[in-house]
């Protein structure tokens, strides 16, 4: 996927530079109201059990201080990008068992006829393996600034 | 929510997570608890009655997705409109509801 094309399934309203969560489970709580107050979501608990579900099969968090929440929910009708940031680590249970300050939720429908949500996990891995890319995510504070780096502009 | 429906809405979020577990280990995820998943999937599916289990599971081999979302009362699973009449029970989450068009079953999102 483009990162063009990724670009477009953030939304301003999903953007939360400053995480007020201090755990694992209230950094899923806190991006997922996001998508609850946005109307993306009506039923928290069926997609929060999906969220929960998809740690069991392996933690999301691939290190370097980045976690990506993904799942497929029969409760979502698209594929949509949530991020959140801290100051302050997260213990995540990731790869390299290093806190984590960097998160992107993605929520994404049981159909997906035009095949985004794995492509989009594709290209948003493939940026956060830059050490640039994170290194300049760490210090955004507003959402142009994300969009821009996403997206390669900056 | 109708617990029934809430099991098999779980059930079928694990069900696709199980099937793309290889796509996703290949972008770099760490895939260790195929084992632990498939449990909590067995706990799940035990909470379902036998007769709806066994139509979800024949729904899931026939069609892919056994509970697809409906949304303006469009089914999205074969894009034909829902009776109104059935719209209003079927946002209180207490009843089952089945297209009548594909034959899947069907969760109101709005």
């Amino acid at each position: 996927m483009k990162n063009t094309e990724l670009v477009h399934l953030f939304n301003e309203n999903l953007f939360l530079p400053d995480l007020k969560a201090t755990s694992k489970e209230e950094v899923l709580e806190e991006l997922l109201d996001l998508f609850i107050k946005e109307k993306i979501i009506r039923n928290k608990q069926i997609v929060m059990e999906m969220l929960h579900q998809r740690e069991t099969l392996g933690s999301t968090g691939i290190g370097k201080g980045v976690a990506i929440p993904h799942g497929r929910t029969t409760a979502a009708i698209e594929v949509v990008i949530a991020f959140g940031k801290t100051s302050n680590g997260i213990a995540f249970g990731s790869i390299d068992n290093k806190p984590v300050n960097l998160f992107f939720m993605i929520i994404a429908p049981p159909n997906d006829d035009e095949n985004k949500y794995l492509p989009a996990l594709g290209s948003l891995v493939t940026i956060l393996k830059n050490d640039k890319n994170r290194k300049k995510l760490q210090n955004i504070t507003t959402y142009s600034e994300l969009i821009s780096i996403l997206s390669g502009e900056e | 929510m109708n617990k029934e429906l809430e099991a098999l809405i779980t059930l079928q979020d694990i069900d696709l997570m199980i099937e793309e577990s290889n796509e996703v280990e290949k972008l770099g995820f760490s895939i260790t608890g195929c084992s632990e998943l498939e449990k909590a999937r067995e706990e799940i599916a035990s909470r379902i009655k036998k007769p709806l289990l066994f139509r979800y599971e024949r729904l899931r081999a026939k069609l892919k997705r056994a509970i697809v979302p409906v949304k303006n009362d469009i089914c999205l699973g074969c894009f034909l409109r829902q009776p109104t009449s059935i719209g209003a029970k079927g946002r209180e989450e207490s009843e089952l509801f089945t297209c009548e068009n594909c034959g899947r079953m069907l969760y109101w999102l709005d």
